[in-house]
């Protein structure tokens, strides 16, 4: 079969319809967060408290699922994945702004993508808190001069598993499964355990 | 004892689980194509290059170091012995052999320069084919630099025109710790004259070649 994805690669949309595209799968992912209980920030710091894994799992198996989707595209020809986006590794920043993100995940009760699945339905936490990320993106671009040689500490390029471990795709593919299901059953004991002696909100 | 085991006794989200473990499992085969091929739009290069939208000339990149403009990296990429001895201010040292894993931003303005504009032209490929939309290379590389910065000449027999020209080039190549050389019947085969020492020049403020100072901040 021919080549024919990722779609905007191979010039299947330009650039104003990408945003489109990037729209509606947009409100897609706002609408599953919200449908998985996202939009609020009790459901989330649950996490926290090890009463509810339910993001754990929601989000782990969306890695799965897209995983799994990748590979066999892919496979069948169809995907090209050399072409698809790499985020590099700048691992000091990405470390810094990693742990900075959970404490605000841990503070606020949400993350970026929830908060705006809360601001959809009225919440106004949620609105405080996307409030809170454009305060925190503008002072970033501000202090970027300052910030430039943390922002690019760390340079190890494009990396992925199977680069890093020199292990084959398809291996990294079934660990990554396995340790999904291993993490779901896991995750199944600790809610039944921390679950049960939680008070019920 | 057990109950009997059947497909239809099982939760939704362990039919989930079972199918994903298959697909799991037949993904130990799998061998997805992820070549290193890279796509190059042949055609839309050889355009950026014939509108000569590759590169950037050496007045241009004065200009821009005098004005304190930091919204470009300079790339010298030749030997760390040669920027050593001598680098257009503002520029770091990224070598061609490290050009591929040096830390630049696909959506950052880079120029790159080299002696003649030879490596420079292959490593603008480079970028390019890494999907580096904002590559220029610095039209005459280094030498060029010299000629119109550092040391700008001026004909004996040379016109109004020419001589006003050559007066505001003698500003620059004196920011630049340079030295015009006016009234030279100089050939090409004249030495040198001695290039500047590299603290020498006035370096506009702003853009800063090497940051490491800097990682301290912000953690």
């Amino acid at each position: 079969m021919e080549m024919s994805a990722p779609f905007f690669k191979y010039g299947l949309f330009g650039d104003e319809a990408s945003l489109l595209v990037a729209f509606a799968i947009g409100i897609g992912f706002g609408f599953f967060l919200e449908r998985a209980g996202f939009g609020s920030a009790r459901k989330l710091v649950a996490q926290f408290y090890l009463t509810d894994l339910a993001v754990f799992k929601v989000m782990f198996t969306a890695i799965v699922t897209a995983m799994l989707g990748v590979t066999y595209l892919a496979w069948m020809g169809v995907l090209d994945l050399s072409l698809v986006y790499l985020v590099p590794t700048y691992w000091v920043p990405q470390v810094v702004g990693g742990l900075l993100l959970g404490a605000g995940f841990v503070i606020g009760g949400y993350c970026p993508g929830t908060s705006m699945a809360a601001v959809a339905t009225g919440r106004i936490d949620g609105l405080v808190y996307a409030l809170g990320i454009g305060a925190g993106t503008l002072a970033f671009a501000g202090l970027f001069p300052v910030l430039r040689g943390l922002y690019l500490a760390g340079s190890a390029g494009a990396q992925t598993l199977p680069q890093l471990f020199h292990l084959p795709y398809g291996l990294v593919v079934f660990a990554v499964v396995l340790m999904a299901l291993a993490g779901f059953y896991g995750a199944g004991l600790v809610e039944a355990h921390f679950g049960a002696r939680g008070e019920r909100s | 004892m057990a109950m009997r085991w059947s497909w239809s006794r099982l939760s939704l989200n362990q039919k989930l689980a079972a199918g994903a473990l298959t697909l799991g499992l037949l993904a130990l085969f799998a061998r997805p194509n992820r070549g290193n091929v890279i796509t190059l739009d042949v055609k839309e290069l050889a355009t950026i290059i014939d509108k000569e939208g590759d590169h950037v000339t050496a007045g241009e990149l004065g200009g821009w170091i005098v004005a304190g403009h930091a919204d470009y990296r300079l790339i010298d990429l030749r030997s760390e012995k040669e920027y050593a001895e001598y680098h257009i201010p503002t520029a770091e040292n990224v070598t061609l052999t490290a050009l591929p894993d040096a830390p630049l931003l696909a959506n950052e303005k880079i120029v790159l320069y080299s002696e003649g504009g030879i490596h420079a032209s292959q490593a603008w490929m480079l970028l390019r084919a890494k999907g580096f939309k904002n590559a220029y290379t610095l039209k005459g590389g280094l030498d060029q630099w010299k000629e119109d910065i550092l040391f700008p000449t001026l004909a004996e027999n040379a016109t109004p025109q020419e001589r006003a020209r050559f007066e505001r080039a003698a500003a620059l190549a004196k920011f630049f710790g340079g030295s015009p050389q006016a009234g030279g019947t100089q050939t090409v085969a004249a030495k040198m004259p001695e290039m500047p020492k590299v603290e020498a020049p006035a370096a506009a403020a702003g853009a800063t070649s090497t940051p490491p100072k800097k990682k301290k901040e912000g953690c």
